[in-house]
């Protein structure tokens, strides 16, 4: 039930989830016509504990997909014989709701592929690090806490939303409106790794990649404020990926 | 020539019907005062007037009749009163037959019944109608047909000459297609429609072919720029393989393999990205938003990179009216003009970012505190791809101007670059968005974003014990102007 996971989370109140229970191995079906890429990136999941299938055509895809077996799809817009967005139009028209996560390349991104994102889908543009892959694969697997709960907790770190305050044991932090929002998403997903690109599209809402270290930037100044006076700490940076919230204990 | 038929059929049919109606109303009028005299008058005239050579010559009356109640001729030169020939005084085209002659002739008459019953007939041949026509005929024989035969020459001597141009025209455009970039249409310096068209299509051909040196210069500088962290990652793997003796060298090495690809990379997103604004497909999702807004948003991003590097930030929301555009995109711009001004901002330095109204629409400017840009290089800095200083050092692939070009752009906004503190050592550098208000709204923005609202706010450097320490004297007379538009340009 629990679908974050591991993670200290004593957030009451239920969660949406339909997604396997922690443990089990999520089926992924990988719809990549490029051999080079899709050897890449199955090897890459695999080594992640998923169980990755793979097809090399769209029909051969659609087909697959059809079965119904799968947790997540992971297709190519542009593939052999057909694309990748009729496939996922087709399969959702035959009511399957499986969440897919767009591989396109970049200047292809066109509304409709944005409009995926609205049904809580995403999608990433090629070129792509793998570790970008893997953080959205694990944040499509594992949805966000949709809590009713007005507090939320990660370990001794305390956010309320309704008093916009934020408490890490007794000690009061205080937050500009932007940094309580950065640390609201952490929050919502503790123990999973972030991404720089997904900060900047889910908080700030930008699409595009800035050319300093923004978000590096604002994750420092939040960090000095969350891990201060020598306490453990809770906002890890995890190399060439992004950034974990983390209970310590 | 059928122009020239049809002009002699209008000319004909004209004359003809002035001629029916001039012999009709002669006629009619002849007859109402033949029959106002006596019945010895009328008989006298008819058997006299009309019937003499002359005044038949003369009058062209050549039909007369003067008929008893019981038809019988009393006087004239009629057999009998015509049939269809009502004795109401109009004048009507009729058959006429003359007595001791073939008939009938076509004529235009009149009947009048006199007060002692007699019928009075008058009517005039209408020869003179055949005699027009052939008139025409001969006209039309002499003058028409020549005439047309002229034009004729004259247009087929026109178009082969309009065929030669074509020719001419054509062969040069094969030429250009065939990669002369520098051939041109040809011209006669007769100023004809030819010429004017040749004239245009020649401008048109100047300019792709500045564009084509534009790009050719534009990929020599990309393939520049991608080269050089290609060769450093190079170098670095090499070295590496050879020096490396320990698995965390190899990772170090690895590290900074991985960040010179990233930085190539980051180059060929900016070039992919400015193709992508460049296309215009996002003009589709235009609408009316909120600059105020879209500075609100831009600068909650980079005002703790600007506190980081000890940088003043101001932020001023002064825009009333909305403008016409895609958010996303503008944001897009604005970020980049931060990121660029926060960059050269030296630290203790300022950035202000605001948003005002001017006589055309809403304002930006981003303004820094850093060396400013050279007079002599602000041209080139407008151009597509230009690095401002490519020996300096910092962070970023340099397409950040660029991509803001291209955003501008494709908004038909303008952009202008002038000093922030003209005379100042460290002059600074101002970009200057003029937007315009949309000429269509989507949708209106929401009313509490707009209006005149006065925001700002300021981060002062906080890493300096002494309050404003950090900032030098001539940022602080900057930073206390108050008015905007009278110290920048």
């Amino acid at each position: 039930m629990n679908s974050a996971g591991s993670a200290d989370v004593h957030s009451s109140g239920p969660q949406a989830s339909e997604h396997p229970p922690y443990g089990t191995l999520a089926r992924i079906l990988l719809i990549e016509d490029d051999q080079e890429i899709a050897d890449e990136v199955a090897n890459d999941l695999i080594d992640r504990a998923y169980d990755v299938t793979r097809a090399a055509t769209g029909t051969r895809g659609a087909e697959e997909a059809r079965r119904g077996v799968y947790d997540l799809l992971i297709v190519d817009l542009l593939l052999p014989e057909c694309d990748g967005l009729s496939i996922i139009q087709a399969l959702r028209r035959d009511g399957i709701r499986t969440p897919v996560l767009v591989v396109s390349a970049l200047g292809a991104v066109n509304d409709r592929v944005k409009g995926l994102k609205m049904g809580g889908d995403d999608y990433v543009t090629k070129p792509f690090a793998l570790p970008e892959l893997a953080a959205r694969v694990e944040a499509l697997l594992r949805r966000p806490l949709e809590t009713r709960a007005t507090v939320l907790r990660v370990g001794p770190l305390e956010l309320d939303l309704i008093e916009r305050v934020a408490r890490r044991g007794d000690a009061l932090i205080a937050l500009s409106k932007s940094e309580f929002k950065l640390l609201e998403y952490f929050m919502r997903r503790p123990d999973r790794v972030v991404t720089r690109d997904m900060l900047l599209e889910d908080v700030w809402h930008y699409r595009f990649t800035p050319q300093t270290n923004l978000v590096d930037v604002h994750i420092g100044r939040l960090r000095r404020k969350v891990d201060s006076n020598g306490a453990a700490a809770l906002l890890l940076s995890i190399r060439g990926v992004g950034f974990i919230l983390r209970d310590p204990c | 020539m059928l122009s020239g038929v049809v002009l002699f059929g209008a000319f004909y049919w004209q004359t003809k019907a002035f001629e029916t109606r001039r012999i009709a109303a002669f006629v009619a009028s002849e007859a109402a005062a033949v029959a106002e005299g006596s019945p010895n008058e009328i008989i006298w005239t008819v058997r006299t007037q009309f019937a003499q050579e002359n005044y038949n010559k003369y009058h062209n009356i050549i039909f007369s009749g003067l008929f008893a109640a019981d038809g019988s001729l009393i006087a004239g030169t009629l057999d009998h009163a015509p049939a269809g020939l009502p004795a109401d005084g109009r004048a009507r085209r009729v058959g006429l037959t003359e007595r001791g002659h073939y008939g009938p002739h076509p004529a235009i008459a009149v009947a009048r019944r006199l007060p002692n019953g007699d019928l009075l007939v008058l009517g005039r041949g209408v020869g003179v109608l055949t005699t027009l026509e052939g008139i025409v005929a001969g006209a039309l024989l002499v003058g028409a047909i020549p005439a047309i035969g002229s034009a004729l020459a004259a247009g087929i001597w026109l178009s082969r000459q309009a065929q030669r141009r074509i020719k001419a025209i054509n062969q040069s455009i094969e030429r250009i297609m065939q990669g002369d970039v520098h051939e041109r249409l040809p011209v006669q310096g007769t100023a004809d429609d030819f010429d004017q068209l040749a004239n245009s299509v020649n401008r048109m051909l100047a300019e792709i072919e500045r564009l084509l040196t534009e790009v050719q210069g534009v990929s020599d500088n990309i393939a520049h720029d991608l080269r050089t962290p290609l060769a450093r990652v190079r170098t670095l793997l090499e070295r590496g393989r050879d020096k490396a003796r320990t698995a965390a060298d190899l990772a170090a090495i690895h590290d900074r393999a991985i960040a010179g690809l990233d930085q190539a990379q980051a180059i060929i997103t900016a070039l992919l990205r400015i193709g992508e604004i460049e296309s215009g497909q996002r003009r589709a999702a235009f609408c009316a938003v909120d600059l105020n807004e879209i500075a609100t948003a831009a600068a909650d991003l980079y005002a703790p990179i600007a506190e980081e590097k000890e940088i003043a930030f101001v932020l001023r929301t002064e825009a009333a009216s909305p403008v016409y555009g895609d958010r996303d995109l503008l944001i897009e711009a604005v970020a980049n003009l931060l990121d660029n001004a926060i960059k050269f901002a030296p630290p203790g330095g300022v950035v202000r970012l605001v948003v005002s109204d001017a006589a055309g629409g809403p304002v930006l400017r981003v303004s820094d505190s850093g060396p400013g840009i050279p007079a002599g290089e602000r041209v080139a800095v407008m151009q597509r791809f230009y690095r401002i200083d490519k020996s300096r050092h910092v962070q970023g692939n340099g397409l950040g101007l660029s991509i803001v070009l291209a955003i501008v752009k494709l908004h038909d906004f303008d952009v202008a670059l002038s000093d922030s503190c003209p005379g100042n050592a460290q002059p600074g550098c101002t970009f200057e968005v003029r937007c315009y208000a949309p000429a269509r709204c989507a949708a209106p923005p929401a009313p509490g974003r707009t209006g005149g609202r006065l925001k700002q706010w300021w981060l002062r450097p906080t890493r300096h014990r002494n309050g404003n320490a950090g900032v030098t004297p001539e940022v602080r007379r900057w930073l206390q102007a108050s008015v905007v538009g009278t110290e920048m340009n």
